[in-house]
């Protein structure tokens, strides 16, 4: 429908040689074009250890993003401002594998296996053991999640060593052998308290654990192929998993099985987010490493959007509390986009005038005397006796022979598949 | 009907404008090829800047900032037959300061553990079936990434009545061609990082990887200029065979849990849009 208006999106990609860039998607086709894009790096300036490996969100209200790079550097992204601080992660071995904030205080995880606590006076650390991902809880941000390679998932509370939860892995498969574990990324549901985790792995399992019920988890689903990325999707124990061979997939943890695929990548899927847009606009947005990046459409699951974006990108946010316009745009233009928006308005609201001038009524059929439809009914059976012409019924039967025949067709072919020297 | 009347006409016309009028170039499907977006030459300046930046920080940037001198193993799937053998032992006269050894039914993810203690920089696998070496995988160390190539029309020295004595000790000139798409350029410095990254000149001789529709076909001449010095005769030495890229990974070889850069498996319909459309 024409009716839809356009809503721009702002989403902060990070890529592996280190450039981050935002792009403002607009839900209106039409509007996407490289305008769009900018580079909040400057390239030229970019060392080999320069690589985004991590991005979160510092504050609820989506203005501020924790940048980690490969060196164990720590930058944080104002939105309005630019890069206003950087912190150095030189506490352990690896690269930052998680972020995030918990009041004042910043958290960052290394692949090493150490979790450290800022704040302001003292600093916290905590031995957690190998890990690929550390990620906070939304809704209980004194909660973090962390999972690695033969390492299950652990959930930890800010300010105790101890873990408060610890997964248990799946007993032992049919033939008595162990069961790998490798977390690759993991995800609080939203809106459950922080008890329901989903984490996915490189061997290919989507599990769901319930930290109230039990250690072992509560769902699991096997896939043939690496999972790599996992996102909450829109409806509660639904998750948005991204797979090491490009595929992308929803998994519905209530029935325990993949639900809808989301077509287009060639590469590995990096990150994946899901994206509600207005009332009932659903988008999936996800990152390859096909320097790709691509917007479907939740429910019909079309490819919307996709830019190449010249490096392998590594993750994406996406902001939806708040909007960031771009720094190109100068703003004298802006002020006539501004203009030519009101314009659109305008020129929307009488579209719709005229749309509903034009529209039929729809209650007047009902509301025509009995007498009258009578009339109509007649009228229209003289018509339809008086134009059907001998064709018409030639037409007609032909048809239905050919609906016979298929039919008949059908019943012979199932009886076949029934018939035991047939199977034999 | 109507062409064959004037084709006469036609000819006229073409003498009487004579030779300064440009020659049109045949509609083939290359030369009609679908626009990437993904060719560094479509590309705008910020583009390129990040495209180069890309390529200087890659796993490969070090062998062309010629900080290393390349080593390389070749192997084979268990238990080759002469072809395949006489096949690899080509490659390692093709291929400067390169090996071939016998697998001994190890495992790829052993052999690159152990190629990385001994410091080689690439893996060849070739692998076979019914007596056709059909697979190449060219693996670079020490993290990747790799490269899953199908191998056909392969035909070694003696199928093309050469003799191998004539291909001498002197490192190649390698000419990568055509390689245009950023997967391509990939692909091509991959297969360029192979060889010495000096040639010897003098043995005058030049390997050449030639993409033409997402096919990259391999050949070996010695050439010899003309005494005009404007033209090269050309002299086969073989062997030749043809490539097509089936997957690029990240990363060391791991098919099962790996992160794939591209591939083509499970999405041919998705991707080959039109017959014009190539990746490389």
């Amino acid at each position: 429908m024409m009716l839809t208006q356009d809503k721009a999106i702002d989403l902060f990609v990070a890529t592996k040689i280190g450039s981050f860039k935002h792009i403002k998607y607009h839900s209106d086709a039409t509007k996407n074009s490289k305008k769009c894009i900018e580079n909040l790096v400057d390239i030229k300036s970019l060392q080999k250890d320069d690589g985004i490996t991590c991005m979160a969100w510092g504050n609820p209200q989506q203005t501020e993003i924790l940048v980690a790079k490969k060196n164990q550097e720590i930058q944080v992204y104002d939105t309005e401002q630019g890069f206003t601080k950087t912190y150095t992660a030189d506490f352990g071995t690896g690269h930052v594998v998680g972020l995030g904030r918990y009041k004042r205080r910043l958290i960052a995880a290394l692949s090493g296996g150490v979790v450290k606590v800022w704040s302001k006076k003292q600093e916290q650390l905590i031995e957690v053991g190998k890990i690929d991902r550390m990620r906070m809880c939304p809704d209980d941000n004194t909660l973090f999640a962390t999972g690695g390679e033969e390492n299950d998932l652990k959930v930890y509370r800010i300010g105790e060593p101890e873990p408060t939860f610890t997964a248990k892995n799946l007993p032992h498969d049919w033939l008595q052998l162990r069961r790998p574990i490798w977390v690759t990324d993991l995800t609080f549901l939203p809106n459950e308290g922080g008890h329901l985790l989903a984490a996915c792995s490189r061997h290919g399992y989507v599990r769901l654990y319930d930290t109230r019920a039990q250690r072992r988890p509560v769902c699991n689903v096997e896939f043939t192929m690496a999972a790599t990325c996992i996102a909450p999707s829109f409806d509660e124990r639904q998750v948005l998993v991204g797979f090491g061979r490009g595929q992308l997939h929803q998994v519905d943890l209530r029935i325990g099985r993949p639900d809808k695929g989301y077509k287009g990548s060639a590469g590995a899927i990096t990150d994946v987010v899901a994206v509600p847009v207005g009332q009932d606009g659903r988008l999936v947005v996800s990152t390859s490493l096909d320097r790709q990046i691509r917007v479907h459409q939740y429910e019909s699951k079309e490819l919307l959007y996709k830019q190449y974006l010249t490096s392998k990108l590594t993750s994406v946010l996406v902001q939806t509390e708040s909007s960031t316009p771009l720094r190109s745009a100068p703003d004298v233009k802006e002020e006539a986009d501004a203009l030519a928006v009101e314009a659109d308005a305008v020129a929307v609201e009488d579209d719709m005038d005229e749309l509903f001038d034009n529209m039929e009524t729809v209650s007047e059929k009902p509301r025509k005397k009995p007498s009258e439809l009578a009339e109509e009914d007649q009228k229209a059976k003289r018509a339809k006796t008086e134009g059907s012409t001998d064709e018409d019924a030639i037409f007609h039967l032909l048809r239905s022979t050919e609906k016979q025949k298929r039919k008949r067709e059908k019943k012979k072919k199932e009886k076949k598949a029934k018939s035991v020297f047939h199977n034999a | 009907m109507a062409r064959g009347k004037d084709k006469k006409k036609r000819k006229l016309e073409k003498k009487q404008e004579g030779d300064d009028v440009p020659k049109k170039v045949p509609h083939t499907l290359e030369s009609l090829r679908e626009k990437d977006e993904t060719m560094l030459v479509n590309a705008d300046e910020e583009e390129q800047e990040e495209a180069q930046k890309d390529m200087e920080l890659d796993e490969l940037s070090s062998y062309y900032q010629n900080s290393y001198e390349p080593k390389v193993l070749i192997t084979f799937s268990d238990n080759p037959h002469s072809k395949t053998r006489i096949f690899g032992k080509e490659l390692t006269r093709i291929i400067p300061n390169s090996i071939s050894r016998y697998r001994q039914r190890s495992s790829v993810k052993r052999i690159i553990q152990s190629a990385i203690r001994e410091d080689v920089t690439d893996v060849i696998i070739v692998n076979e079936n019914q007596k056709q070496p059909n697979g190449f995988l060219l693996i670079h160390l020490p993290d990747g990434p790799t490269a899953h190539f199908r191998l056909s029309s392969c035909k070694i020295t003696p199928e093309l009545r050469k003799d191998h004595k004539e291909i001498t000790t002197h490192r190649p000139e390698v000419i990568l061609n055509n390689f245009s798409t950023r997967l391509g350029l990939t692909v091509g410095r991959m297969l360029g990082a192979l060889f010495h990254y000096e040639p010897q000149f003098r043995g005058r001789r030049a390997v050449t990887f030639h993409n033409q529709r997402d096919y990259i076909f391999f050949r070996h001449h010695r050439y010899e200029f003309t005494k005009d010095g404007k033209r090269a005769k050309l002299l086969e030495l073989g062997p030749r065979f043809t490539l097509k890229l089936i997957s690029l990974q990240q990363g060391t070889f791991d098919s099962k849990r790996g992160d794939y850069e591209w591939i083509i498996a499970g999405r041919r319909h998705q991707l080959e849009t039109s017959r014009r459309k190539f990746f490389l």
